[in-house]
């Protein structure tokens, strides 16, 4: 018990004095050796490679989070179908006629959706 | 398993219905309407004509007469908020509230129906989150949306409190039955005290007690009148019932006692705490409100330490009396939303001064309103007398809560003060110029059927105590009978001592 604990706080001292060390190197690396030159395109935050156009915190349509809920019912489906799919053979009838009461709750969600007209984008 | 969960599947199954009308015929509300009461009353008979015998999935499901008697409750209270809605939903998306509202029903059926920690999550969880959208459902409103968001913001943070509760109590147990539970050795662990506070912390925000009262006014003034009517009746009576079970049938060894002079750690003490503070906070900030829908909330508040009082008293006969008094409290209060939403509907708000000369516009409304308003005070011969009557002297049969008890009588008489206020308005301030009397209207009939039911309560207590008492009775049979398993899961819930029912013939 108390060596399971002493293990624990061995690993606890590594694993935060393992990410310290090369901080630790590039600090005095960048202390003693790099000269200092600031810039433009050295202070300018890195995203992705391509330059930024416009700030990030934009407003933008709501439209975008009811198409990620919709898109919701997809996901759920094919999270509780794979599992159902790989075990098919092995399962009774009913689990086939449970999951098909599920996927018709998933279905008459998608339906309703599209029919108050919300797939369309405005 | 599906035959017993056959009321809630015809209500799922009547939800999507509904929905399906609000895409074809959203306009014709008076179908949309039928519907929904359609599937209530199959419902209903689903649940009257069923055995209410059984226990399936290890107590994920599990029915007995007590709770087929809350199952039929919430399924009527849930039904009475369906008829409201028709006053105080907007006209746009009418069958999706309807639809929410079922929803919400079906979830505070299955938490009625349940004795396994995992099931009370899900099912509070199915309860709250229609409850969150009906609450913000009046797009239009300012005071709609900051409602839902205050009772969503507050409700997910209690949730979690709930769910870590849980798991803390279930990494005790080593089991989320509360059988298994309740067959836990007597001692007390320190892991268990955090498990049973945080499950507290997150079932007193469910039903509104201090400290974990804020959303109420705000959420009982923005939300949709027949939203707060759900949240106020319904939503609270499942609330208390799952909690009563959950302390007694799973909890009970862990009690303590909240006497004076007497305190054992356990959740008695804390639950006493709770609703005294719940009893002065609700009663005296009702005393300044100028809404009468937050005059609601803040009276719920107090009603919720009044019923805190019984379950901290953790006797069996006053477990009947919560269970007595907080359907009386939830048909009453809804009578009273429902007078709220006419009013609302007829007048344009549910201030004071909108209520002037009820009296004299629709006398039957205002009988209806006095009726309500007197029984949530508390003044005899209506059934808020008698429940009141009954928690309190069940309160004291067991060790010296009397500083408890006094302190609740003692705030009562204060509240009669606020509750007059609203009568004066109705009945000695004149109307205004230019009111209408009130057209009839479903919801007005309703209205008057509750008000007839809280009367009858009042006069014949036993109309419901005895079944209540009566199906412990059997209950206890049935555990006897299935004793020799012990595993197979019967439920754990104290039996109510027939006492209860022949002290209550007395009076």
């Amino acid at each position: 018990m108390q060596s399971d604990y002493l293990l624990l706080t061995v690993f606890l001292a590594i694993a935060i004095v393992f990410p310290l060390i090369p901080l630790a190197m590039a600090w005095a690396w960048a202390r003693l050796f790099s000269p200092a030159k600031p810039g433009h395109d050295k202070q300018s935050s890195y995203e992705c490679g391509i330059e930024s156009t416009g700030p990030a915190q934009i407003q933008f349509q709501s439209h975008y989070y009811l198409y990620a809920l919709v898109f919701l019912v997809f996901d759920v489906e094919t999270v509780f179908l794979m599992p159902f799919a790989a075990a098919f053979l092995k399962l009774p009838f009913s689990a086939f006629l449970a999951l098909m009461v599920f996927l018709l709750l998933l279905v008459e969600g998608l339906v309703w959706a599209w029919a108050k007209g919300i797939l369309a984008w405005k | 398993m599906l035959i017993a969960l056959l009321p809630e599947t015809t209500l799922v199954v009547t939800a999507l219905v509904v929905l399906g009308f609000g895409v074809s015929v959203p306009k014709s509300r008076t179908l949309i309407t039928a519907a929904t009461l359609l599937g209530g009353f199959a419902a209903a008979a689903a649940l009257v004509l069923l055995p209410a015998d059984g226990n399936f999935l290890r107590g994920m499901v599990a029915l007995d007469p007590l709770a087929r008697i809350f199952k039929l409750v919430i399924l009527g209270l849930g039904m009475v908020a369906a008829v409201f809605a028709s006053d105080s939903f907007p006209e746009t998306h009418f069958a999706e509230s309807l639809a929410l509202i079922l929803f919400g029903t079906v979830g505070m059926m299955l938490l009625a129906g349940t004795e396994d920690l995992l099931m009370i999550f899900i099912a509070l969880e199915l309860t709250s989150i229609p409850l969150y959208i009906l609450a913000a459902f009046a797009k239009e409103s300012r005071s709609s949306a900051e409602a839902g968001l205050k009772y969503f913001l507050i409700g997910s943070v209690s949730a979690a409190f709930l769910l870590y509760g849980l798991s803390l109590i279930y990494g005790v147990a080593g089991s989320t039955n509360l059988q298994a539970i309740s067959r836990l050795p007597g001692i007390p662990d320190p892991l268990l005290v955090a498990g049973i506070v945080l499950t507290l912390a997150g079932f007193a925000f469910k039903v509104a007690v201090v400290p974990f009262q804020l959303w109420a006014p705000d959420v009982y003034e923005g939300a949709p009148t027949a939203a707060a009517a759900l949240i106020a009746s319904g939503s609270k009576v499942a609330g208390i019932f799952i909690l009563a079970k959950l302390l007694t049938a799973g909890l009970g060894h862990w009690a303590g006692s909240a006497g004076w002079g007497q305190f054992l750690p356990g959740w008695a003490p804390v639950l006493a705490l709770m609703a005294a503070a719940s009893v002065l906070l609700g009663n005296i900030a009702a005393l300044v409100q100028a809404n009468v829908k937050r005059l609601l909330a803040y009276s719920a508040i107090a009603h919720g330490g009044y019923l805190l009082i019984g379950l901290a008293s953790a006797g069996p006969e006053s477990l009947s009396a919560v269970l007595f008094y907080v359907v009386v409290y939830a048909l009453t209060t809804a009578g009273a939303f429902g007078v709220v939403a006419i009013v609302e509907k007829q007048r344009g708000g549910s201030r004071l001064d909108d209520f002037d000369g009820l009296a004299k516009s629709s006398p039957v409304l205002a009988i209806c309103l006095l009726v309500f308003f007197i029984s949530l005070a508390g003044i005899p011969p209506l059934a808020g007398f008698f429940g009141k009557f009954y928690l309190f002297t069940a309160a004291l049969r067991t060790p010296s809560l009397l500083w408890l008890v006094i302190l609740a009588v003692a705030m009562n008489a204060v509240s009669l003060y606020y509750y007059l206020i609203v009568l004066k308005h109705a009945f000695v301030l004149p109307a205004p110029e230019g009111i209408r009397p009130a057209n009839a209207s479903a919801s007005g009939f309703l209205v008057g059927a509750l008000a007839l039911a809280v009367l009858a309560l009042g006069l014949a207590p036993d109309l419901l105590l005895s079944p209540l008492v009566k199906q412990n009775q059997c209950r206890g049979e049935w555990e006897i009978r299935s004793m020799p398993r012990s595993d197979s899961g019967a439920s754990g819930f104290p039996k109510l001592t027939a006492t209860a029912s022949s002290r209550a013939a007395e009076h």
